[in-house]
């Protein structure tokens, strides 16, 4: 079901940014790995057996045993990179969603960790803030796969990547400053 | 700001000293610092009955006074005190609650992934006598509103019984570690947890979630101890038989019988996701045989969603310790739209009121006001402010409603500034402790006042429904918490002492008139029961948000001991790292509490003291 639901989306998607080369990408390439995961979609039973090359989201970080040669992966790209109109969407339906409430206003961290301090237990890049979003994750992310379309996870996606990232300052320099938060 | 109030009180500890009179004449000569003559005439409901060594249950006991009969370390050679030994629990969390000691054994139970330990007292090093690590979903860890906090086991009858954050209950064997059952009492998918102390009563054990953020719908029940097996559950919002609200039930301030009031007092069907969970403290009151516990704030914060008085929701309740009957229940605040949870713990103790001894609950609630109340009828008899508080001017005694102030009310879409507490409240799961020697209770409390800003939220199971944000700064004067003494009698502070943070640790009274409490700075501090001079400290590992106990180790002596590591709700944001899920991280951000991270860093430690 869900491969189907995210090819479909990346082909009729309207809006500009679904037209240039970038969003060709994911309509081109068997599913991505959340949904190979999730079930034997006919995208997969078409590949051979033995190449796995392109269905795997690519993961820069992840490493390859013997160091051989990074097998290539699939390359999830966002429709809306570089979409300012998306960015403020995104961020509208990361409180619609209620995201605000765990990871905190403007993704400072609160029930869940900061989105906005640019550390990442799965990847910062799109496509794995992509499937952390769709698939979940295991310290209590929601799978928002099967909740939402995969158009509206690019544009949390977008929302998430345009927060700005504090630099490293000493300890003596703290100042803080107030932050939205939750209490029990 | 501490620093000054040490500096005063040692200067006065000093003139005293110089003038080699008794404390209760220097209260005379000194009275801008006057500390009154004791309380006379109280005395705790249920003192701890077992061996006046042992700490079997997290707050000493069933009346919840945190009081320890043990008279080794006093005002006078508490300076001496030293650290004894320590224990790494090997978890970077919040550690609230405080471990038990009964049969010269101490039981740990660590923040998710709520590991136990057994340590054997009687050896040198104290060795584990067992360590269980019960199977607990990882998922919990993100469900959790306010840190993987636990806040402690109870032991009875040869088990050690508490809880997972993942909603399971356990009983494990006191002698062999052996994991004697699993109940699962809460559903995770829903945004149930499970924080709080289990308290046993009768072979049953009284257990409550966690999850008022989540839209879930708050209950109470009991477990057979023996077997595992639930044996009743009351919810605290919904229809009459739902919350087990019959004949029995009486409402000191209302006498409307309508029924189903946990439901009608909601729009529509809004209570079936409205909080008013049992997350806080349980006491027990054994000549009325009544259970007493607070329910957390109704879901969401949003008030504009949920008209009405949303009973049970931010009540403090009353119920047959046996069979969950409701007996009386009384909302310290209605319609809460400030996130003031009524768990606060529920001290029972006897006071002397207008000339006769009364039966006394004694609450320090969210909202700001302390509670003298008589707890076999749920009457206020006493409720004043104890912290910086401008959201009420004051409570009705006639009606038990805070008169309110319009201009600190949140509603959808109006942006309320500086409403005073703030969403921590006056105080936090953060207990108080009572001492009949003096008379006072110990209050560690919270100075922290917020902006408001309400707005409408969907429900979506398994994500946080809250619809609000509220910045908060400190209160009044610029501190951020007092630890203070308080007259319940008449509703006033005896003494305080400013801290630079919220005193999110709990408190511990002792007959040596010595009370002890830690900081989030990392300070544990033994300070002067009667005066508030704080006469030793020592900087432990990490900020405490624990709760010191005392015991007597096997050599006869007395102990003190604390959890160190920062963490739970207000620890949750200390600069820089927390949120990120790493304690090593150097980035800033946000946070009520900026410096902290120059005073402190996670930790997972019990200190030990002795003199």
């Amino acid at each position: 079901m869900k491969p189907h639901l995210l090819l479909a989306f990346a082909c009729c998607i309207p809006s500009s940014a679904c037209r240039d080369s970038g969003a060709q990408e994911i309509g081109r390439a068997v599913p991505p790995r959340p949904v190979v995961a999730a079930g034997t979609g006919t995208a997969l039973a078409a590949a051979a057996p033995n190449d796995l090359a392109g269905r795997f989201v690519s993961h820069p970080d992840h490493i390859q045993p013997g160091m051989v040669a990074v097998p290539p992966g699939l390359l999830l790209r966002n429709p809306y990179e570089g979409n300012a109109a998306a960015v403020a969407t995104g961020a509208k339906l990361f409180v619609s969603y209620n995201c605000v409430d765990c990871h905190g206003g403007g993704g400072s961290g609160a029930m869940g960790p900061s989105l906005a301090d640019g550390r990442w237990h799965f990847g910062g890049s799109s496509a794995e803030v992509f499937e952390s979003i769709y698939q979940g994750r295991p310290e209590g992310m929601p799978a928002w796969g099967s909740l939402i379309s995969p158009d509206q996870v690019w544009l949390l996606v977008s929302y998430v990547r345009s927060l700005e990232v504090n630099k490293d300052v000493t300890t003596e320099n703290f100042t803080g400053a107030t932050v939205e938060r939750s209490g029990h | 700001m501490s620093l000054f109030r040490h500096r005063d009180a040692i200067a006065v500890a000093a003139f005293i000293a110089a003038l080699g009179v008794s404390a209760g004449c220097a209260r005379d000569a000194v009275s801008e610092r006057a500390v009154p003559a004791v309380v006379a005439g109280t005395s705790i409901a249920a003192p701890h009955d077992g061996a006046p060594g042992e700490w079997p249950m997290s707050a000493g006991d069933y009346s919840n006074s945190r009081f320890s009969t043990l008279s080794q370390i006093t005002a006078a050679n508490v300076k001496n005190l030293h650290a004894s030994w320590t224990f790494s629990t090997g978890v970077l969390r919040g550690h609230e609650g405080s471990p038990l000691v009964v049969d010269n054994t101490m039981y740990v139970v660590t923040p998710y992934p709520n590991v136990s330990y057994a340590l054997d007292l009687a050896q040198e090093g104290q060795p584990l006598k067992w360590k269980v690590r019960p199977e607990n979903a990882q998922a919990a860890v993100g469900l959790a509103c306010c840190d993987v906090v636990n806040r402690g086991a109870a032991y009875y009858a040869g088990k050690i019984f508490y809880n997972l954050l993942d909603g399971h209950t356990v009983a494990i064997d006191a002698a062999t570690g052996q994991l004697l059952w699993r109940t699962r009492m809460g559903t995770l998918a829903r945004g149930e947890t499970m924080t709080m102390a289990p308290i046993v009563v009768h072979g049953k054990v009284i257990v409550g979630s966690s999850g008022g953020e989540m839209g879930v719908r708050g209950w109470i029940a009991a477990i057979d101890a023996g077997s595992g097996k639930e044996v009743w559950r009351a919810y605290n919002i919904g229809p009459d038989a739902d919350i087990k609200l019959g004949a029995r039930f009486h409402d000191p301030y209302s006498t409307d019988r309508a029924p189903n009031q946990g439901a009608t007092s909601w729009p529509a069907n809004t209570w079936q996701q409205g909080g008013a969970t049992v997350w806080g403290w349980i006491s027990y009151d054994p000549a009325l045989d009544l259970i007493y516990h607070g329910t957390s704030n109704p879901g969401p914060w949003n008030g504009a969603q949920r008209p009405g008085d949303n009973k049970w929701s931010a009540a403090i309740i009353a119920r047959d310790a046996n069979t969950g009957e409701m007996v009386w229940a009384f909302q310290p605040t209605p319609h809460d739209v400030w996130d003031y949870d009524a768990v606060n713990e529920n001290i029972l103790v006897d006071l002397p009121i207008k000339g006769t001894t009364r039966q006394a609950l004694v609450h320090f609630d969210r909202n700001g006001f302390a509670y003298t109340m008589d707890r076999a009828t749920g009457e206020v008899l006493l409720a004043k402010p104890y912290v910086p508080t401008n959201w009420s001017s004051g409570i009705d005694l006639r009606t038990g409603r805070p008169q309110l102030n319009a201009d600190k009310v949140p509603f959808r879409g109006k942006k309320v500034s500086f409403i005073c507490p703030s969403l921590e409240g006056g105080k936090n799961q953060q207990p108080a402790a009572f001492s009949p020697a003096t008379g006072l209770f110990y209050v560690p409390t919270n100075n922290l006042c917020m902006d408001f800003e309400a707005r409408d939220v969907a429900y979506i199971p398994g994500t946080p429904y809250i619809g609000g944000n509220a910045p908060e700064v400190a209160g009044p004067g610029g501190y951020r918490g007092e630890f203070m003494a308080w007259d319940a009698t008449t509703g006033r502070k005896v003494w305080g002492i400013k801290e630079q943070y919220p005193v999110w640790g709990g408190a511990l009274a002792t007959r040596g008139d010595v009370v002890f409490y830690g900081t989030l700075d990392g300070w544990f501090k033994a300070a002067d029961a009667r005066t508030g001079a704080v006469l030793w400290k020592f900087k432990v590992g990490s900020g405490v948000v624990g709760n010191p106990m005392t015991y007597l180790g096997p050599d006869g002596k007395q102990y003190v001991a604390v959890y160190a590591g920062i963490g739970g709700d207000m620890g949750l944001l200390i600069a820089g790292d927390v949120a990120a899920n790493l304690p090593y991280d150097v980035r800033e951000r946000g946070s009520t509490l900026p410096d902290l991270a120059r005073w402190t860093s996670w930790g997972g430690m019990l200190f030990v003291f002795a003199l």
